[in-house]
């Protein structure tokens, strides 16, 4: 009979179950704003921090063949290539070269941007 | 008189022959009972209550204390700069109590998100042999864990049951022979708060352990859980299946166990829900267990 004292705290164990997540419980902290993306204030950002080390118009000629994606033309003018590229898509360079992909979030701002038609706001 | 003395004697012989005949009938059923008339207990499937990470079918006795201290360091392929690995140790301290024979409890806390675990453990079955024959030895164990951590965010509504995991785990265990013991543990955990929603918050593993004793004091153990999860790539972070191997040194009243492991999480819901490394990529930590079981109740 003294085995029936297992049942409480059986019970006491399974209590208090939730099946949360982070994302879907705090999602104004980690959202990604798609909506209203700016050359200056967004896209800039991660190019610096990810692809001017090789494609600033300094470092370009040795090296990235060249391949200038400082300015606000160059960039523009490589709109689609440089989408394809981050995406590690077929038939595009895989960038950043030999560095993990880029976090989801600065992937579909630069896509978001482009598909705004690369204006310089 | 000398009549007298006579039949005295040869009652006394008849006396002597009458009893040595009753203590022979008692060596037989006692014969009987060693040879399977009673119930014999397996004992010892395991040194200690836990295989290495995990735990076994072992238990303390009832009024039996038990005080953990374990260690898991860096990683060894650290190297020399970091003592390959000793000069990040994780800890775990716990108490752990025999109420009865058939249950113990046991609370501690450990480095892992500085976690305060509480757990008991249940005999089902016990495998024996004689009157009544089990071939297997079962019990549960049931695992409440609250992470300690300060709060990442305090700007935003903060509950306290988002600090809590639970584990869930069937022990079946058998002795295949003295120096072969074999454990196989479906376990369940459930994280109430997971980061994002393509991580699980309930993970099913099966885990596998053993022991071969070498010597009396000396056992190589192994243990492995495989994690029912989905593909590692879609997770936030990638987690991987706990393996560990180690040896028990029994010196009388303390069991040491060395162990090299690629999780430094000591409790259920961190080697089953967050072992970072791989073994195959060299990530494997060395760390030990000491037991030192006290008796406070005779």
């Amino acid at each position: 009979m003294r085995k029936f004292l297992i049942l409480p705290i059986i019970m006491s164990l399974v209590s208090a179950c939730y099946w949360e997540n982070e994302e879907a419980l705090y999602p104004e902290h980690d959202l990604c704003d798609t909506l209203d993306v700016s050359y200056s204030e967004d896209v800039v950002p991660i190019m610096t921090n990810n692809c001017y080390a090789c494609h600033s118009n300094a470092n370009a000629p040795d090296n990235s063949f060249g391949i200038t994606l400082e300015d606000y033309e160059d960039i523009a003018a490589s709109a689609t290539s440089v989408v394809g590229a981050i995406n590690h898509a077929a038939g595009y360079p895989a960038m950043p070269k030999g560095a993990d992909k880029l976090d989801t979030c600065s992937i579909a701002t630069i896509e978001a941007w482009v598909n705004m038609g690369a204006p310089d706001n | 008189m000398r009549i007298i003395d006579r039949s005295s004697i040869v009652l006394g012989l008849l006396l002597m022959l009458g009893s040595a005949a009753v203590f022979a009938q008692n060596l037989d059923s006692l014969l009987q009972g060693v040879m399977g008339e009673e119930t014999e207990y397996t004992t010892a499937t395991f040194k200690a209550t836990r295989i290495l990470n995990g735990h076994s079918v072992e238990q303390m006795d009832e009024g039996q204390m038990d005080f953990r201290i374990s260690h898991r360091f860096g990683l060894i392929s650290s190297g020399a700069y970091e003592f390959f690995g000793l000069d990040q140790a994780h800890i775990h301290l716990s108490f752990e109590y025999g109420i009865k024979d058939w249950i113990m409890v046991g609370i501690g806390r450990g480095t892992f998100e500085k976690t305060i675990d509480g757990f008991t453990k249940i005999k089902l079955l016990r495998q024996s042999t004689g009157i009544r024959e089990m071939p297997l030895s079962v019990s549960y164990m049931g695992g409440i864990y609250v992470n300690g951590l300060k709060w990442s965010d305090t700007e935003r509504e903060n509950y306290f049951w988002q600090r809590l995991d639970y584990v869930h785990q069937v022990l079946l265990a058998r002795k295949f022979s003295p120096a072969i013991s074999l454990q196989l543990t479906p376990s369940y955990l459930h994280q109430n708060l997971v980061e994002t929603a393509a991580d699980p918050n309930d993970i099913f593993a099966l885990g596998a352990g053993g022991r071969l004793k070498l010597s009396k004091r000396i056992s190589v153990n192994a243990e492995y859980y495989y994690l029912f999860i989905p593909d590692n790539e879609t997770l936030s972070t990638p987690i991987y299946n706990p393996f560990s191997l180690g040896i028990d040194i029994d010196t009388g009243g303390h069991v040491f166990q060395i162990i090299l492991t690629n999780s430094v999480g000591m409790t259920e819901n961190a080697f089953l829900g967050h072992t970072l490394g791989r073994w195959l990529d060299g990530d494997i930590h060395l760390g030990f267990n000491i037991s030192r079981v006290f008796q406070l109740k005779k």
